[in-house]
């Protein structure tokens, strides 16, 4: 930047002489403290500087022409610490998965329990869809692995649709313990309120 | 039961609804957007589970929200409501699922009937951010259930109790041992110095 100020400075500075002496020619010689005349003495006039010369058959690249400052310098080497940071600076954020031990973002599943877990979802859906297809579902969905239909009472199946995995059940999934294995008795005397709203 | 849950009786998104929709870009402009939008609650009804792209997630996890919650507020005899669930879900026989299904299931519940959670992704790389969003109460493993950590779980509240049983049990051990140990020392003193004191009265006594 202040190189080419001083560039625009200097063309100012010669434009000006340039102008003044055509327009107010040269200061009179009184003036100057010492006058010396010279005379050249003819020389054999010199070959004329041609450029080819210098390159001959090679060619020229282009190069800097000013110098780049500091500022400028380190930060294209670092980046800038509010815009992009080149430094290498420690990841905060992750963390290690209570479950398997693996790594994973803060805030976000773990890659391998989701995995895990996705296959057998993965499983379970297209089970659901191969059973009950296109028709209406009006029941809950109730999933069954191996060996598993004797422990429930016969009333916990009532109003439900049963899915069966031909499989064991895998360690990891537990039973939902908080489903409700009888239904409530029909002769209570609550009301449930009405036209309130 | 026969008193009324205030929380129920108006009508209001157990979800936090940002000021500015996300956007969803499409060719087809505010029409494709809905169009969009209704597919992902279509299959959400259907599969109860399903991953997407996070915008598209959150904002289908909205008019979800909605449209159970109006079912349970109105019940299927209203008119209304009906051509909302018609316009809503694309596969039809998705209604009879919403009403005998979900309605009965979300009825009693004071929280959201959905979740929304990120999915693992990976890191540095520039695919968009995906989410799970699935409804509550569905018949697949249970996602990101860290709760080793709660206070009150049931192993975690035995385990704290046992723990006070055992602390109780070594204080008292303690106890008794120390109260052993000073009956012991005061026993002694009191035979030592009396010796003394008979030794420096007999001094006296000389002097
Ligand atoms: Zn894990």
């Amino acid at each position: 930047m202040m190189n080419r100020l001083w560039k625009i400075v200097d063309l100012v500075k010669h434009m000006e002489r340039h102008f003044m002496n055509n327009f107010f020619g040269h200061p009179p010689k009184e003036l100057a403290a010492i006058y010396v005349h010279q005379t050249y003495s003819k020389t054999a006039p010199t070959k004329k500087y041609s450029l080819k010369d210098l390159i001959g058959d090679g060619y020229l690249m282009a190069v800097p022409k000013f110098r780049r400052t500091v500022e400028k310098r380190w930060k294209r080497k670092f980046g800038s610490p509010d815009y992009v940071w080149k430094m290498i600076v420690p990841n905060k954020n992750i963390k290690v998965c209570q479950e398997c031990g693996h790594h994973h973002e803060l805030g976000r599943l773990c890659e391998n329990c989701y995995k895990r877990i996705e296959n057998e979802t993965k499983l379970i859906k297209d089970k659901i869809v191969e059973k009950l297809g296109n028709s209406p579902i009006d029941k809950e969905v109730v999933i069954l692995y191996e060996n598993e239909a004797p422990e429930q009472k016969s009333e916990f199946w009532n109003g439900k649709r049963i899915v069966e995995m031909k499989k064991e059940r895998p360690s990891w999934f537990s039973k939902n313990l908080l489903q409700k294995s009888t239904q409530e008795p029909s002769d209570s005397k609550d009301v449930k309120p009405i036209d309130l709203a | 039961m026969n008193q009324a849950d205030v929380s129920k009786l108006v009508s209001k998104l157990r979800i936090r609804v940002p000021a500015e929709p996300r956007k969803l870009r499409n060719i087809k402009g505010p029409e494709g957007r809905i169009d969009k939008l209704r597919k992902t609650v279509t299959g959400l009804i259907k599969y109860e589970r399903i991953e997407l792209n996070s915008n598209r997630g959150q904002e289908a996890r909205q008019y979800a929200e909605r449209l159970i919650s109006e079912a349970i507020r109105h019940g299927d005899c209203h008119k209304p409501t009906m051509d909302i669930a018609d316009y809503w879900l694309l596969e039809k026989e998705l209604i009879h699922k919403l009403f005998k299904v979900l309605v009965p299931r979300f009825q009693d519940s004071n929280t959201c009937y959905t979740r929304l959670l990120n999915a693992p992704r990976i890191i540095h790389s520039r695919n968009p951010d995906k989410v799970i969003l699935e409804l509550k109460g569905n018949p697949y493993p249970v996602l990101g259930s860290n709760k080793m950590n709660n206070r009150f779980l049931i192993q975690n509240v035995l385990l704290d109790a046992a723990k006070y049983d055992y602390r109780q049990a070594k204080y008292a051990e303690f106890a008794k041992k120390i109260v052993n140990k000073e009956e012991k020392i005061d026993t002694t003193e009191t035979e030592a110095p009396s010796i003394e004191k008979q030794q420096s009265d007999d001094k006296l006594t000389q002097s």
